[in-house]
């Protein structure tokens, strides 16, 4: 038993030199390793936080905000805003960016993104894109730790590690990346017109994203700060996937004052989106026209 | 409590030190395998504990009842029927009710009547199907006086809740696994090692092999309409290992954590992807269940030593109730079916029991003729797997649609973000490994005489970088934990 126990250690210190080998190696690989690689241009979003110290509206989200909310349009109709949107953001994540910055900026109002996507996503992305893009603090250990997944621990550690050596002091973010331009003030604007079908999948809410959005309610209610809840327009194909929108627009409507665009505006699959959950540059236009009437109501 | 969890890492442990910290004292360990079981169980849902508790009781009782000499041939029919009828109901009602309400309905509607059948809803119980069937063949072979009955409720207890093998097998036989309940145990270091490297390599099998597969296959069987025919056939494919690298390294982590506690579990999987023929793939998938039905309903209604006709209907009957087993929709029976379909022509012709030994034992390379065979088998299997993928009957017959028109001739295209040729590369090398260690256990139980121990650890310190570097973001719990 002793031996057992004695070769458990030895290994493991052994092992400790080829595996962290064969990271490096395969660093390249882009697998499970993540760091200031992901394509939401979260880490330029975060570092223009303290540009905009006060603004009318915020908005935060997935995919569907930082593609969706072009703060160049509410501009344009005397509102000013900010878009703290990231990949995949889901409501856990959407809790730690509120935490951790709603004090950075001041603003009346808070429109949140909600989706059935987002309630029901395991948030492993949105966590690997938060802590690859982020200055860690307690909060995104703790937020890394609760994901509970390998990808997110590694990348967790590499982070850590490049922040302890200050390795990124001189990391810029480019602002295009492909056909997608980062837009000062968090928008990212997609030059891609032709629409592509993207693979679809089904959606159930989990339990955890539920009680991630009920404490952000509560946060934003308690800072007596306006909270507009929003679905975003996806295809039509794609709103379809989702068995229970009526149960969910319910739900949404429980909370707070909710908009879902999926119903309020009518587009077209190929003519307003890029791909199944995307608006292009035509369709957020049309999609933010509307929803400036809804908040200047 | 997922094997591949944080919570399991921190958990086998502490059980592990507590059990051999107990060593000297058999009930003491079989109380702390009994406990941790139940602590492992009620992880999940700890009021389905009930049901557990509730199978120990009725078969030890019974085992003691069949123990009594003086029973009439009647009395002991009645107290196995009981038995059956007590676990077959708990399967039945959690498992099969809404199924067959469902159909009922369905039924009576066909011909214009209307049924009042409602169905209710139920949370299937995680293992149920396992353990019902552990607890079984207990009584079974007890009435049939294969083995003695146990008076020891905490070893009984243990042995019907043991956590490696609760959830998701192997199913194991009371006069396999029983018997090491009640027999002391000293602690090995061989094979605490030889368990540790089969954990290792479950691992692999399950969060880079599988989870890998799964990313792509649930892709493309999410919207099939989308694919052309030959990406769909790279769906099935992907399905087929993902399948394979899920169970089978679920049972290799069973297997090799309860050889940590000094137990020997039944092998469950023997590289059935190398079988030349349909016959030899089912010795060599699901083992555990395989045998089980064979012993338990194939043996007794005649087997093979019966009239073609019955033959006929004992091999539909075992491969129906097996898919049947396997879940409560009709793309399981389907999947039983074609199975039996694919089997028949060999027991007919008498080929069933041609290949009884590993393919190309002893050589590195098969012949083009045992690679021809391996390969018509596996696809056979991969468009049988469909419909266990398939998640309704609809579903199935999509995926069919457009899997056999002209795109059959072209590249395969993918939608997605998914990355193909890394799963590929690592497929590979799978594929590998497991062809040169498949006469083994399992496929690197040979590592310990070939290589020399720094080699040796060079290799498992890859392994558990590999996992680290290529485990995908999405995770999957373990496919068999649904039935």
């Amino acid at each position: 038993m002793m031996r057992f126990l004695k070769h458990i250690v030895l290994f493991s210190v052994f092992a400790s030199l080829p595996i962290a080998l064969f990271l490096g190696l395969t660093a390249h690989l882009n697998t499970n390793i993540v760091f200031k690689k992901q394509g939401g241009h979260l880490y330029s979003r975060i570092n223009e936080i303290p540009k905009f110290p006060k603004v009318d509206v915020l908005f935060v989200g997935s995919s569907h905000a930082y593609r969706g909310f072009d703060i160049r349009l509410f501009t344009k109709n005397g509102i000013s805003s900010f878009n703290l949107g990231s990949s995949s953001q889901s409501p856990i994540q959407s809790l730690y960016v509120l935490e951790k910055y709603l004090d950075s900026i001041d603003c009346e109002k808070i429109v949140f993104e909600v989706s059935p996507q987002a309630f029901s996503s395991d948030g492993i992305e949105s966590a690997l894109d938060m802590i690859s893009n982020d200055n860690m603090n307690w909060r995104t250990v703790k937020m890394g730790l609760e994901a509970q997944h390998m990808k997110v621990f590694n990348t967790l550690l590499y982070s850590a590690y490049r922040q302890f050596l200050n390795l990124d002091s001189n990391f810029s973010e480019e602002k295009t990346k492909g056909k997608d331009t980062y837009i000062s003030g968090g928008f990212v604007e997609r030059q891609q017109q032709e629409f592509r079908k993207s693979a679809s999948t089904h959606y159930e809410i989990r339990q955890r994203q539920l009680a991630a959005f009920e404490k952000i309610v509560e946060v934003i209610k308690g800072r007596g700060i306006e909270l507009i809840l929003v679905q975003a327009p996806v295809t039509l194909a794609e709103y379809k996937m989702y068995e229970s929108n009526e149960k969910f627009d319910a739900l949404m409507s429980t909370y707070s004052v909710y908009y879902n665009f999926n119903k309020l505006i009518t587009l077209s699959d190929s003519v307003h989106f890029y791909d199944s959950h995307h608006l292009n540059q035509y369709g957020v236009e049309v999609f933010n026209n509307a929803l400036v009437d809804f908040i200047t109501k | 409590m997922l094997f591949n969890s944080l919570e399991f890492a921190f958990f086998l442990p502490i059980v592990f030190c507590l059990y051999w910290l107990c060593n000297k004292n058999l009930k003491l360990q079989n109380g702390v395998l009994l406990l941790s079981s139940y602590y492992f169980y009620s992880c999940w849902d700890w009021r389905f504990l009930s049901l557990i508790i509730l199978s120990t009781i009725v078969d030890y009782c019974i085992g003691l009842g069949l123990k009594n000499e003086s029973h009439s041939i009647s009395i002991r029919k009645l107290l196995l029927w009981i038995s059956i009828g007590v676990n077959i109901g708990l399967l039945g009602f959690f498992k099969y009710y809404n199924f067959f309400i469902e159909q009922f309905t369905a039924a009576f509607t066909l011909f214009g009547t209307s049924f009042e059948g409602s169905t209710i809803s139920i949370i299937l119980p995680v293992g149920i199907s396992f353990y019902t069937f552990q607890t079984l063949s207990y009584t079974i072979d007890v009435c049939r006086k294969k083995i003695e009955p146990t008076t020891n409720v905490l070893a009984f207890s243990a042995f019907v809740s043991f956590f490696p093998q609760l959830v998701a097998g192997p199913i194991e036989r009371a006069s396999n696994l029983l018997p090491q309940f009640i027999k002391k145990k000293q602690f090995d270091y061989t094979s605490a090692v030889d368990g540790m490297r089969q954990i290792l390599w479950g691992l692999f099998k399950k969060m880079i092999i599988a989870d890998n597969c799964a990313e792509i296959a649930n892709t493309i069987f999410y919207s099939p309409a989308d694919y052309s025919a030959s990406t769909l056939v790279l769906g099935a494919v992907f399905f087929a290992f993902q399948i394979y690298g899920d169970f089978s390294g679920y049972s290799d982590i069973a297997i090799g954590t309860a050889r940590l506690f000094g137990f020997n579990l039944m092998k469950n999987f023997s590289f059935p992807y190398f079988s030349r023929d349909i016959a030899e793939f089912w010795r060599r998938w699901h083992i555990s269940l395989s045998t089980w039905f064979r012993d338990y309903v194939y043996i007794p209604l005649g087997g093979s030593k019966t009239s073609k006709a019955k033959q006929i209907r004992n091999v539909f009957i075992v491969f129906l109730v097996s898919g049947f087993w396997h879940g409560a929709n009709w793309t399981f029976i389907i999947w039983g079916a074609l199975n039996a379909l694919f089997f028949l022509p060999l027991l007919l012709s008498k080929q069933n029991r041609t290949h009884l030994d590993t393919v190309a034992q002893g050589k590195l390379f098969p012949s083009m003729r045992e690679l021809a065979a391996m390969t018509s088998t596996f696809l056979l299997t991969a468009i049988a797997w469909v419909f266990f993928r398939a998640e309704s009957m609809s579903h199935a017959a999509e995926y069919f649609q457009y899997m056999f028109d002209w795109t059959l001739f072209t590249m395969p295209v993918l939608i997605s973000k998914v990355s193909i040729s890394t799963t590929l590369i690592l497929l590979l090398i799978f594929v590998l490994i497991e062809w040169l260690g498949r006469e083994n256990e399992y496929a690197i139980e040979n590592i310990e005489r070939l290589l020399n121990r720094f080699l040796r650890w060079c290799f498992y310190a890859i392994v558990i970088a590999a996992i680290i570097v290529f485990t995908p973001t999405e995770q999957n719990p373990f496919i068999y934990f649904q039935f």
